[in-house]
């Protein structure tokens, strides 16, 4: 009876339905895809974003080459921002808490209740509506004062947590205004940072990597030198020539000893007397030997920090770290802009015309004293658009008092259903940025346009046109119609009078060509800033007084937690620790060996406000005194991927601020660390920290001479051997020469470039369907990644780290090939190693024979729960289960590239071809080409001393060439 | 087809009953044809399984291989003829599918484009009504696929139509037939002509990624 039914219903011709447009939109064509450029919003740095759209749906976001603050790259936050539209969880129809459950309404009941709520309020006195929002454009803040001027609302309110007070209150006491002027680090020969993690988090991530790339990548046999002094090496600090440890607190007195030192020497002669004087009175405590004593660094090493700085052309100093730690942040910061000042008086490596827009965030201060007065005051309607300080805000008596307010009607626009959502009255969530109209200066004078790079996936209002709705618009314009609004603006503020014009500045992704010079707003320099450093310090405690402390560090796959319920950035492993999924602890080996802890051991962590269950993770990158846990995890909501995954360590920081500046303290002294219980196994997908000798990721010192050619056949001089017919040696191969018609691919990967923050991955994700496989799966070593960022140490200081991007070879003399019963791994004749999935079944002799491990076993069928499936890549097989996979090189890339050429009738020019990791990677560590073109790139970094090849001995030939990284005595 | 099965399937049937019914001596139906009978209605349970087994498998088979949906290829949504349209008519495949030389999906002829020239011809069919209705509610036309590739081969038509293949190579005389029929292609089909053609025989840069 089953074959029966099986014949009726499901004959040989599987019948699926082929759905037709009703109506063609003029720029689709089926089967081509359509780029679309906009801003991406997923942090304040604001990059711009081209993003392909395939029939329809966008799958694949790549960096606007156009764009001047990200040049064509995006970060792996970036790459991630399509999860926020196709999140399974996302909310779709506006929700409102009725007797604490939840009802859903309509928008347009929402919006009819926001504005009874909000009239009446306005009716009743000024000050009742009150506006919290993250960092917007001003196009959308001026529609949100528009929208709340009849209701008399507080002026709105902008927080960040991140939102670098002390930095700022430094540029204002010393050239008068609040600003986070640009860092032009590709000027500098020297950098100097005293945390700032401008690699991963700190005011614009992708931009910052380009900029320190363009001064540090080995040029003409030089480099510039950056020197990191802190008390924990993030990525940024694992990416100087020297990470100088000092005490937790104790970059203000090593900043100090700099200024001291250096107005000793005689610095700063063009500036006037008093100034000099002043600052010498305020640093001539800070003495190096007072420097060792406070900040733990030798007198030794000061001096040759001093010696290094003061013979330094341009030196740039860099503040302290995003996430900061209070006064002694803000007493840092201070000092690093006065040392800046009294290296360079010009300020030639400052840019003061585009400034980062994050500096519009009101300072924690500024918002404790906004919930303060919500707690008391007679407000009674609170509007949140798109923040979550029920998460990112240590518990406060005034905040948690505000928001379990009866009487206040507390309005989320958000689209996961967050702390802060969760404890609403209403939530009316509103478009994705990538569905929406907006226009963001991401930086001053520099504005990138927003458009819907898709159709709408649900009904949900951009937040422009819901606000708009909400109030009455003067001009007679259809009231939600935001568009119509940006177009006026942007046509009033930079002169973009006609439709010609809105069109190519929507585009290109924004107007770039801006026509102000950047000059150095004049310096203060009648002592206020010094006498504002005076009173920093007359404030700070010692940093010897605490013995144990806490850092909460930003997160540079979360950012500060809004992220993360993405679920690729939960798969990517962190950087340093190499764990998925989990928060660890970084802990001092000492401090694991004398409670005789290994990785994966729970800790409890307790501080004055609370305590957290936390697996420890052995990192030498410590100042002893230090524990450091990232920010971004531990939500108690936000969908499924979040949700109850990780630890939140914000719990356990104060509410309590710097008075001078309002920065927030990421750091609290520890009163108790215990283990609690059992250890854990870590999600990690690191397999060593070591390279046990094995010639895997290599460096070089500066000036080395270049070594004679190598013709051995030891693991120490094995030749460099070309995946080429000029590789063939009949001494050593047993297997013939392959024929490769033109095109041989191969990449080139500068170890000197590559700085570990693993945009690739992220990219490699998003192109070709690779599974997330969760928090178990990875436990048992089952991660997908087709690329992976291999971080070893140094093997005589395992503090030094040395980042690999490690992707399938794609060998001459492939190993997998060789092993598989059924032909599955075959040779194609442009060199790539192809994976055959429909042949494949499934023995993992090639994964087993595979000395990259590079090769990826499907062990389930991976789920992408609707509507996340509208991602995939239609130009990539979804595998399924019981099949191996591996990087192919992005082939699908490099058939449409022959495609193209075949239309055109010529072949693929160098740079045509540019695989996703390739595509987004910010420092231009990958380059990819053909190899049999002489005059090609990649094959010209192949000429390079630096080249090798991973486990070149075992003569597999890979096509894949490593550069040495080069170190240099900083 | 369809008759020979049945014909087959039924005189196995009958010759089963008559040599049961007999006890294997069939003469015996005419001589002893009382008994016969009885002996059937005793075996009546056998019998019933018998009959429904031989009608099962006849049903498969008829539905499997013969059933008037195989040989004319699916029934749509609404009654679109191929041979109308693209023989009778002679309208280029291009106009509907426009893409089939820039892209490597041919495409579909978005309901508008039905009504470009269903506006004035026979615009009250009621076939034509119905396309009306798709395009005033705003909703797809769902086609049955009838050409079927699996998922993990990507067919590109523009090399191929610019490689000068005809579309019937593959798709059959399209402009002889009022319903399509379907095909399920093979790799074999491929390859043949890959081989003859002396074209890229590749995995992935042929056919798979």
């Amino acid at each position: 009876m089953g074959s029966v039914a099986f014949a009726a219903g499901c004959n040989a011709h599987p019948e699926r339905h082929l759905y037709t447009l009703v109506r063609a939109p003029e720029d689709m064509v089926t089967g081509e895809p359509t780029w679309y450029a906009t801003t991406c919003r997923e942090c304040p740095a604001g990059c711009g974003v081209i993003a392909k759209n395939r029939e329809g749906r966008v799958i694949k976001l790549e960096g606007n080459p156009l764009h001047p603050v990200n040049r064509g790259k995006l970060c792996a936050r970036g790459q991630a921002a399509l999860q926020g539209v196709y999140h399974p969880d996302r909310l779709l129809v506006p929700r409102l808490k009725v007797e604490g459950r939840w009802k859903e309404i309509p928008f347009d009941q929402a919006a009819d209740l926001i504005h009874r709520r909000a009239a009446l309020a306005g009716s009743r006195g000024e000050g009742r509506v009150a506006l919290v929002s993250e960092v917007v454009g001003e196009s959308l803040l001026a529609r949100f004062s528009d929208t709340l001027r009849p209701w008399r609302a507080l002026p709105p309110v902008i927080f960040e947590p991140l939102a670098y007070e002390g930095l700022k209150s430094a540029w204002a006491q010393t050239v008068g205004q609040p600003v986070l002027p640009g860092y032009r680090l590709e000027q500098a020969d020297f950098i100097l940072g005293f945390g700032a993690d401008f690699l991963e988090t700190w005011l614009s991530p992708v931009e910052y990597g380009r900029r320190f790339k363009a001064m540090h990548a080995l040029a003409d046999g030089r480099k510039g030198c950056f020197v990191h002094v802190g008390p924990y090496q993030s990525l940024t600090a694992a990416n100087a020539d020297l990470w100088r440890m000092c005490r937790p607190g104790g970059e203000a007195v090593v900043a100090l000893g700099l200024i001291q030192g250096l107005l000793n020497r005689g610095a700063g002669q063009a500036l006037p007397v008093p100034f000099r004087a002043a600052l010498n009175d305020v640093s001539a405590r800070y003495r190096p030997a007072e420097v060792a004593r406070q900040a733990d660094v030798s007198e030794e090493d000061f001096q040759g920090l001093l010696h290094r700085l003061q013979a330094a052309k341009r030196p740039l100093v860099l503040p302290t770290a995003a996430a900061g730690q209070g006064n002694a942040s803000a007493t840092a910061d201070l000092a690093t802009v006065l040392l800046n000042v009294l290296l360079d008086p010009t300020l030639a490596r400052l840019d003061f015309s585009k400034r980062h827009r994050v500096e519009i965030a009101h300072s924690r201060s500024e918002v404790q004293a906004f919930w303060q007065q919500l707690a008391k005051g007679p407000l009674e309607v609170l509007l949140l658009n798109h923040v979550n300080p029920l998460y990112s805000l240590p518990a406060d008596g005034a905040m948690a008092e505000a928001m379990a307010r009866k009487d206040l009607f507390k309005v989320a626009f958000t689209r996961s259903l967050d702390e802060t959502a969760a404890a609403a009255d209403l939530i009316v969530p509103v478009a994705h940025p990538l569905e929406s109209w907006d226009v963001y200066e991401s930086k001053s004078g520099l504005p990138a346009t927003l458009q819907p790079v898709l159709g709408q996936i649900d009904a949900a209002p951009g937040i422009g046109d819901f606000f708009g709705a909400l109030g009455e618009v003067p001009s007679g314009q259809p009231a939600g119609d935001y568009r119509a609004y940006l177009q006026r603006r942007l046509a009033a503020r930079y002169g973009l009078g006609s439709e010609y014009d809105w069109l190519r500045t929507i585009q290109d992704g924004g107007r770039f060509e801006s026509g102000e010079s950047s000059v150095a707003p004049p310096l203060r320099l009648d002592g206020a800033p010094v006498k504002a450093l005076a009173d920093l310090l007359a404030q700070s405690r010692s940093a010897t007084q605490r013995k144990a402390v806490l850092q909460v560090s930003a997160s540079l796959r979360f950012y500060d937690g809004r992220n993360a319920d993405h679920p690729w950035l939960a798969e990517l492993p962190d950087a340093i620790t190499q764990v998925a999924w989990q928060t660890v602890a970084m802990v001092h080996p000492d401090t694991m060996a004398a409670n005789g802890w290994h990785d994966g051991q729970p800790m409890s962590v307790a501080t004055a406000r609370g305590q957290v269950a936390v697996p420890a993770y052995g990192y030498p990158g410590l100042h002893p005194e230090l524990l450091v846990i990232p920010m971004g995890q531990g939500h108690t909501c936000m969908g499924r991927y979040a949700r109850q995954q990780g630890i939140n360590p914000i719990v356990l920081l104060e509410a309590a601020v710097d008075a001078r500046t309002g920065q927030p303290d990421y750091t609290a002294e520890i009163t108790g660390l215990a283990s609690a219980g059992n250890p854990v196994a870590l999600a990690s997908v690191s397999g060593s920290r070591s390279q046990h000798h094995r010639r895997i990721a290599l460096e070089t010192t500066l000036g080395t001479p270049v070594a004679a050619k190598q013709e051995g056949l030891t693991i120490n001089d094995f030749p460099l051997t070309l995946p080429l017919p000029e590789g063939y040696a009949p001494q050593r191969d047993i297997y013939p020469p392959h024929d490769h018609v033109q095109y041989r691919w191969g990449m080139a990967v500068d170890l000197d470039r590559c700085i570990g923050c693993e945009a690739c991955v992220a990219g490699c994700y998003a192109e070709n369907n690779v599974g997330v496989v969760g928090e178990k799966q990875i436990v048992k070593g089952r991660e997908m990644a087709w690329i992976r960022i291999e971080r070893y140490q140094h093997p005589e200081d395992p503090a030094r780290l040395i980042f690999l991007p490690m992707l399938c070879q794609h060998c001459d003399n492939a190993p997998c090939e060789s092993v598989c019963p059924v032909y599955a791994p075959h040779h194609s004749k442009e060199g790539l190693n192809n994976q055959v999935y429909n042949r494949c079944i499934g023995t993992r002799f090639c994964a087993q024979n595979c000395p990259y491990k590079v090769r990826r076993f499907n062990w389930f069928d991976w789920q992408w729960p609707a509507p996340l499936n509208m991602q995939l890549n239609p130009d990539v097989t979804v595998r399924s289960k019981g099949v191996m996979e591996k990087c192919s090189f992005c082939v699908q890339r490099i058939k449409a590239a022959h495609n193209r050429a075949k239309n055109e009738q010529r072949t693929i020019r160098d740079g045509e071809v540019t695989p996703a990791c390739v595509q987004t990677c910010p420092t231009d560590a990958l380059i990819f080409g053909n190899l049999m073109d002489p005059e090609s790139v990649v094959r010209k970094k192949i000429d390079d001393p630096r080249a090798y090849q991973v486990l070149g001995y075992l003569n597999t030939k890979p096509a894949v060439i490593y550069l040495k990284k080069v170190v240099q005595q900083a | 087809m369809e008759i020979l099965i049945t014909t087959f399937s039924l005189l196995t049937l009958v010759t089963a009953i008559v040599l049961i019914g007999t006890r294997g001596r069939p003469g015996r139906l005419f001589s002893q044809a009382a008994e016969s009978l009885r002996h059937m209605w005793d075996n009546r349970g056998p019998i019933f399984w018998l009959a429904t087994c031989v009608v099962l498998v006849l049903g498969f088979l008829f539905f499997f291989y013969a059933s008037p949906a195989t040989r004319v290829g699916a029934a749509q949504p609404i009654p679109f003829s191929h041979q109308l349209h693209a023989g009778v008519k002679a309208i280029d495949c291009r106009f509907c599918h426009p893409y089939v030389a820039r892209s490597i999906e041919p495409g579909l002829p978005p309901v508008e484009k039905c009504l470009y020239c269903h506006n004035y011809i026979i615009a009250n069919h009621p076939e034509i009504r119905k396309e009306h209705k798709y395009f005033d509610t705003n909703t797809p036309t769902p086609w049955i696929k009838v050409f079927y590739v699996p998922e993990h081969v990507m067919f590109n038509h523009q090399r191929h139509i610019r490689k000068e293949i005809a579309c019937e190579s593959c798709h059959g005389d399209v402009r002889r037939m009022d319903r399509l029929k379907g095909k399920r292609f093979k790799m074999g089909f491929c390859l043949e002509c890959h081989r003859k053609k002396q074209v890229n025989l590749d995995c992935w840069l042929a056919c798979h990624n």
